[in-house]
């Protein structure tokens, strides 16, 4: 019972008492500080002398990081509340292990009575990583990696969500990245299983983060219901951040004025403004996470995001995958250059650039000839065009595959059919050319079929071997008509 | 979050009625969204009908704005005065012809001068406004974790919280949660809370209720009708305790329970 103290002696200076390089905590070392939050301090460590030698294991890591949270000298409920985020960590690190994942090796409570501050304090081994996406986000993040990074978070968010988590506190502070540029989703104390359709999380969260529908959720006995569109919302943030220089796409000098203009734009008083500086396709993708409700959010799976992400980086990279291996390790070793300051950032954004502006052999840009849909970036069903499944059958509905494309997209040739069935569009332009493009993963067909008349590009391919009529393949999806 | 409600009490329109029947008005501002009030007419329509002939069609304009809201002042002549009534006698006056004054009370008192005796008043709730955790003090808070769902410890409301929690803060186990005339007599001897009404406690748990916690299942039940709703304060109370908006350090915000103010309650061991 600690009633005797003061509202004031909450943060207490011997809670935020810090543990000195050399200090011994279980069979880690402390090396220096790495951060502390409210809760919590956490410590780069090396492993204590002969740990575990000899025990026929793969080596152990030369860094760890320590999460400590102390709960000396705090009433019971609050250290109710700090062992309970400490559990979900735990829990999620047990049951949903990942390489997009921090990962966690173990935890344990401290028995430290020469130092009351941690003594009992709840300690995590995490892996160590090089840097926080927010650090990276100060240093100056550029070039190609931003996708890439995008790309992990939603592999990560993807595995969690399959596994029926949420995490529930997304943020730049959350994404670490590893030393080979990895990145490590982190900070599992607000992740939370679905029963369900939801989950329950305490009544926290960061404001720049939170999706309109949080701003008037009830407070129920669980719990805040959240789903798992809170984190594509978060996601929707984050990804505006990456490429509009660490800027929300929300107006307002503060946290609090963001968060209002997230309830204007939710109830419709206000449109999504977002930096033009953010690429049309990201742009898109962005805006389909921030959908403003919870329905209109959840079609956008993290994993039909990534799917998109990764279409995409075939349609750019596919021709040029030794390259980019090549780069891949480059980058990597810039990456952690970029976090130590920002002579490192600019030398890794030339890297990138150069690399990324090269001629692709095969590329094909998608033209839409109706003007109206060639300044639309939100990838609306209206201006979406068709890729056929053969080129000798008529263009038109069930001779479509469901991949639909849209002006500006990026797609790779593979070859040309120069006699293929005549097409015409909008403007009378009719040809017989024919370029077979290849289809993101996990599409219903691996090719597809793009008339001549629906790109300005005309790159040196070789003749494609003349394709088998064949009766359209069964089972399916039923196909949409090619469209405008 | 939600922006803040404006209240016009029953009777309190003006001398001329204020709203047909001088019922009572409720209006909720989405952040962005704007209020006009004053005597109205045809061709000066206004969202808050105040009939009192000192009172311009047009008087002012309340805007959500943020966590807060800002008063705009039409009038040529009059200043308007915000209290706030849990402020001891704190106040601020709005110039005439001001525009957006921001105003920080999450309770506002907004008085109109008339001719009469009785001046117009209608009262602005910003309930939204954030406080930092405790334990996160004295760091940057831009991009914290933050608990979404913060209270003011020197609000009446938080008072009036804390002798709803006390029993079960005492002794941790399932004790009745008190009743309305049981924190009337806690209080009694508080300096501020001490000359609360069983009314105003009840208005209070209800704006705990409704617009700090939000607890979900009340969107049946009527405002201003606590008292007999026990699961309200009981929901109120494990709420405040399971998510450690209260804690055993707020008992000291209570009357000491030795003390001469009140009389002794009984003690559970």
């Amino acid at each position: 019972m600690t009633a005797s103290h003061g509202p004031h002696d909450t943060a207490g200076l011997d809670r935020t008492e810090l543990l000195q390089p050399g200090h011994r905590v279980g069979d880690w070392v402390v090396t220096e500080l790495i951060g502390s939050g409210g809760w919590s301090t956490v410590y780069a460590a090396r492993p204590a002398g002969r740990r575990r030698e000899g025990d026929g294991r793969a080596p152990e890591p030369t860094e760890v990081a320590l999460k400590i949270m102390p709960t000396a000298g705090l009433a019971p409920r609050q250290a109710r509340r700090i062992v309970e985020s400490a559990r979900r960590e735990v829990e999620l690190g047990r049951r949903a292990g990942h390489p997009r994942l921090i990962g966690l090796r173990e935890s344990f409570v401290l028995a430290a009575p020469e130092l009351p501050a941690v003594d009992g304090a709840i300690v995590l081994v995490m892996e160590r990583a090089a840097g926080s996406l927010r650090e990276l986000l100060d240093a100056g993040v550029s070039g190609a990696d931003r996708g890439r990074l995008i790309a992990g978070i939603c592999e990560g968010l993807t595995h969690l969500h399959r596994s029926g988590w949420v995490h529930a506190d997304l943020k730049p502070e959350n994404v670490l990245l590893g030393r080979d540029g990895s990145v490590k989703l982190s900070d599992f104390g607000l992740a939370t299983e679905l029963t369900g359709t939801h989950g329950y999380v305490p009544p926290m969260g960061t404001l720049d983060y939170l999706p309109p529908e949080r701003w008037r959720a009830p407070l129920g006995e669980l719990g805040v219901q959240v789903r798992p569109s809170a984190d594509i919302w978060a996601l929707g943030v984050v990804v505006h951040e990456v490429f509009a220089s660490g800027a929300s796409p929300f107006p307002g000098a503060t946290p609090v004025a963001r968060g209002a203009a997230v309830q204007e734009y939710g109830e419709g008083r206000a449109p999504l403004r977002m930096d033009p500086a953010v690429p049309p396709f990201w742009r898109v993708l962005a805006a389909d996470c921030l959908a403003p409700t919870h329905a209109a959010r959840a079609p956008h799976t993290a994993e039909s995001l990534l799917a998109r992400i990764e279409a995409r980086g075939l349609a750019h990279a596919g021709a040029e995958k030794h390259t980019a291996r090549l780069r891949g390790r480059v980058r990597a070793a810039v990456l952690a250059a970029a976090l130590c300051g920002a002579a490192g950032a600019a030398l890794w954004s030339d890297t990138v650039r150069e690399g990324a502006s090269g001629h692709r052999p095969g590329a094909v840009r998608v033209f839409n000839a109706e003007r109206g849909c060639q300044d639309r970036t939100d990838r609306d069903p209206q201006c979406s065009l068709g890729l056929a499944i053969d080129p000798l059958r008529p263009y038109a509905a069930g001779n479509v595959v469901p991949t639909r494309v849209w002006h500006g997209d990026v797609l790779t040739a593979d070859c040309r059919l120069p006699d293929g069935q005549p097409v015409i569009d909008e403007e009378d332009l009719q040809s017989t050319l024919w370029f077979r493009v290849r289809l993101p993963h996990g599409s219903a067909y691996r090719a597809a079929w793009l008339p001549a008349v629906r790109t300005k590009d005309r790159p040196a391919l070789p003749v494609c071997p003349r394709p088998r009529a064949g009766p359209p393949r069964h089972g399916g999806p039923a196909p949409e008509g090619p469209g405008s | 979050m939600s922006g803040v409600v404006v209240h016009l009490p029953r009777g309190s329109g003006g001398a001329d009625g204020g709203e047909p029947g001088g019922d009572a008005v409720t209006l909720r501002l989405g952040p962005g969204q704007v209020a006009r009030f004053g005597r109205g007419s045809a061709t000066t329509p206004v969202e808050l009908r105040l009939a009192d002939a000192a009172i311009s069609r047009l008087a002012g304009e309340i805007r959500a704005t943020d966590d807060h809201w800002q008063l705009t002042n039409h009038s040529t002549t009059h200043s308007y005065l915000v209290e706030n009534p849990e402020g001891a006698g704190e106040y601020l006056r709005v110039s005439p012809r001001r525009v957006g004054a921001p105003v920080p009370f999450e309770f506002s008192r907004v008085v109109l001068p008339t001719r009469g005796e009785l001046a117009v008043s209608f009262q602005v709730f910003a309930p939204d406004h954030v406080y930092l955790d405790p334990d996160a003090m004295g760091a940057p808070w831009g991009s914290r974790t933050v608990t979404a769902y913060s209270l003011d410890e020197s609000a009446t409301y938080f008072l009036v919280l804390v002798a709803l929690c006390e029993p079960r803060l005492r002794d941790q186990s399932r004790v009745a949660v008190p009743t309305t005339p049981q924190i009337v007599e806690r209080l009694r001897g508080h300096v501020t809370g001490g000359t609360l009404t069983a009314r105003a406690i009840s208005s209070h748990i209800d704006y705990l209720a409704e617009e700090k916690l939000r607890i979900g299942v009340l969107d049946a039940l009527e405002p201003g009708k606590g008292d007999r709703r026990n699961g309200k304060r009981e929901e109120i109370v494990g709420l405040a305790l399971r998510f450690g908006l209260v804690r055993e350090e707020h008992l000291g915000l209570l009357p000491s329970l030795a003390g001469g103010g009140g009389r002794e309650r009984q003690r559970p061991r």
